[in-house]
């Protein structure tokens, strides 16, 4: 693997400044999940390895995932030489199940992990995050927290009626409030944000369209436009959120709206380039 | 975990380890499972030899995977790939569950084609699954047209192709492999009716019990989702570690089999994230196969939407209108052996390939044009859709275009 964190991308994945929100999207077929990894790389890992001022650009993790169990994180992050047990183990790191027990009666002889969202009730699952929040903070080192929730939108689409998306939207303002940093990824499929007209499309482009304003900057990845290409994954383009301009000066000389092209390789390296290069 | 580590081991074995690694996958391995070429994680056969190759080269649907084929129309292609996955379950010693079907639905199942079983069978003494390709390529020198298709198919796969052969070869140096000579995926007759072994491994829960006419509260755990689910969890904790398990669901959310409550979106897309949930948890052990009438549900729809996004792989067929057909075998047919092709297929997403992000599989077929045709004796046979020489222009046609398609006239393909 060449290079880890793609030079291009090198600005927007580091770790972002205090009380910041970054939105991911994604669609059927350009999954957001590499984007994590990277997230995830440079929030544990500090790129400029000088020991003294460690601590100084690194932060603990808290990963919400509903839609992917912890295995396949970790094989995945174990790719980019991140190996989750350890930071784990040193409480830099922490993993919120939402996949395995959410809608799944009991499983007997399932293992005991350390955080498992057994039930669609937004109380429970904003008391478990926090827990986790907790639970890392408690521990000895850095302050800073990064939230990572992976597909939160699955609440609302599988929740059921109690679950709105002004009450997302509220748990997520209790959530921020905890920790340095929040990432979400959505999905942005043009039938959840267009079409509007079933309760569930409503609510997840109000959703979404919510997050996409009060966020810091946009990552949204789409297919190519005219069709598929072997050595193309998909676009990726930046958007800036509108409350950027009026908050912290330093985010905005290294944020710039850009419109890239990536690859994902068999080995899950990722190569992200300028149209035409 | 274990199956973690069992699944690199391939991977490592090319050269060093090859004097232990092997045999002892070999003796793990159950019947109808091999790892994958590209990353050595275990696949099994969907039972249709053209849709494995399609599988983002792990040619086979990988276990803890789940696979929702989309139809649009009023034809059933996407339930005979359900009877051939079934099927090959059957053949395998597989359990298979289906949700919504009683057990006429097992007695219909394809059976297995018994003379080109044992030819394949002798020229495959030498290797397990790729080698398999090989001697059907041989194999068919003096016999169908079609299985040179399917060779044909597959030499688009050709880098991986070659490499996994080696890796395979030099693991079956290895003494005693235990597994050579086993099939992989089989050739299925649909006019054949497959004679399921005495204790049945296929196990039916119906989706409605009873008329539900008394008025119970009728989203607690009556419901056909959880009851099936219960059925999995039972089942699946209680058989051993080396038991492979089909789900099958056809036609999901049709009004025919399921009643209208279960499609609202909380009770359907609970149940497919309970699914996925539990084919995580048996990673090494579950496949799921899905079809879901596109009519009723359009892929316009939000909930369509999340049912394709918790699923992990999505095919669309979309079926010619039978009137394409019919003028179809008219024009050129003689001329031409092939059959024409009766639908469309469409990838939206791959097992294992798009949660990585999408790229670096060879031969993944996603956003190809690509074609499926059904019939008697192969089966569902999905190859890329090309358009048919012009009339007349012998040149083209000794060229080896073979497919005929019929519905473009001259005047479509003129620029």
């Amino acid at each position: 693997m060449s290079s880890r964190i793609p030079p291009l991308l090198e600005p927007y994945l580091a770790l972002p400044p205090e009380a910041s929100l970054i939105l991911l999207t994604s669609v059927l077929g350009a999954s957001s999940n590499w984007l994590v990894l990277r997230f995830l790389h440079t929030a544990l890992i500090n790129p400029d390895a000088s020991s003294e001022r460690q601590g100084e650009n690194e932060a603990k993790v808290v990963l919400v995932s509903f839609m992917r169990d912890i295995a396949f994180w970790k094989e995945n992050a174990k790719r980019l030489g991140l190996d989750l047990d350890k930071f784990a183990s040193k409480k830099r790191f922490a993993f919120v199940d939402g996949l395995t027990r959410l809608f799944l009666p009991r499983v007997p002889g399932g293992r005991v992990v350390e955080s498992v969202l057994s039930g669609p009730d937004l109380a429970d699952v904003s008391l478990e995050i926090q827990r986790s929040i907790q639970s890392l903070k408690e521990a000895v080192g850095e302050e800073k927290i990064v939230l990572i929730i992976d597909q939160l939108d699955l609440m609302l689409a599988a929740g059921g009626d109690k679950i709105r998306a002004v009450n997302i939207g509220e748990m997520l303002i209790g959530l921020q409030e905890e920790v340095h940093s929040t990432i979400l990824s959505l999905s942005a499929d043009y039938p959840l944000v267009s079409a509007s007209q079933s309760p569930l499309e409503k609510d997840h482009a109000a959703l979404v369209l919510n997050i996409a304003h009060g966020a810091d900057f946009t990552m949204s990845l789409r297919l190519l436009d005219t069709g598929t290409a072997r050595d193309i994954s998909g676009v990726l383009r930046i958007t800036v959120g509108a409350n950027i301009e009026r908050t912290v000066q330093d985010i905005r000389k290294r944020i710039e709206e850009k419109e890239v092209l990536y690859f994902v390789g068999g080995d899950g390296g990722v190569k992200v380039f300028e149209r035409g290069q | 975990m274990a199956s973690f580590r069992k699944r690199n081991v391939p991977l490592r074995s090319g050269t060093s380890a090859l004097s232990e690694s092997p045999t002892s996958i070999k003796q793990e391995l159950a019947q109808g499972v091999r790892p994958s070429p590209l990353d050595g994680r275990l696949t099994t056969s969907t039972g249709t030899r053209s849709l494995d190759g399609l599988l983002a080269g792990h040619a086979g649907l990988a276990l803890g995977t789940s696979l929702l084929v989309e139809e649009s129309g009023t034809t059933d292609f996407g339930g005979s790939l359900l009877k051939y996955y079934a099927s090959e379950g059957v053949v395998q010693g597989h359990h298979v569950h289906v949700l919504g079907m009683n057990e006429g639905w097992g007695r219909d199942l394809p059976g297995v084609v018994e003379t080109s079983k044992s030819a394949r069978k002798e020229g495959n003494s030498s290797g397990d699954g790729v080698h398999d390709r090989d001697t059907s390529r041989k194999s068919s020198d003096g016999g169908s047209g079609e299985k040179m298709k399917i060779a044909w198919r597959y030499e688009r796969l050709g880098e991986f192709g070659s490499g996994s052969r080696d890796r395979n070869s030099s693991q079956s140096t290895g003494p005693s492999t235990s597994n050579s000579g086993a099939i992989f995926c089989h050739d299925f007759d649909l006019s054949k009716r497959l004679i399921l072994p005495s204790p049945s491994l296929m196990y039916f829960v119906p989706s409605t019990s009873k008329p539900d006419f008394e008025f119970t509260d009728a989203n607690n755990s009556a419901s056909p989702f959880n009851t099936f689910l219960n059925h999995l969890i039972t089942h699946l904790s209680a058989s051993a570690s080396n038991t492979v398990h089909r789900i099958i669901i056809p036609n999901l959310l049709s009004p025919a089999l399921h009643t209208s409550e279960l499609s609202r979106p909380e009770s359907v897309l609970q149940f497919l994230h309970a699914l996925r949930a539990l084919l995580r948890k048996y990673s090494a052990q579950v496949t799921a196969m899905i079809t879901l009438p596109l009519t009723l549900y359009p892929r316009s729809t939000g909930l369509t939407r999340w049912m394709e996004l918790l699923s992990d792989g999505v095919l669309e067929l979309a079926p010619f209108p039978s009137s394409a057909i019919a003028t179809k075998s008219t024009p050129g047919a003689s001329t031409i052996q092939e059959e024409p092709p009766q639908g469309m297929l469409k990838i939206h997403r791959l097992p294992i390939f798009h949660e990585k992000g999408g790229g670096g599989g060879e031969a993944s077929g996603f956003g190809d044009d690509l074609a499926f045709t059904l019939s008697r004796r192969k089966g569902v046979v999905i190859k890329p859709f090309s358009l048919p020489p012009v009339e007349g222009d012998s040149e083209a046609q000794q060229g080896g275009l073979e497919h005929d398609h019929g519905k473009a006239t001259k005047v479509d393909i003129e620029f």
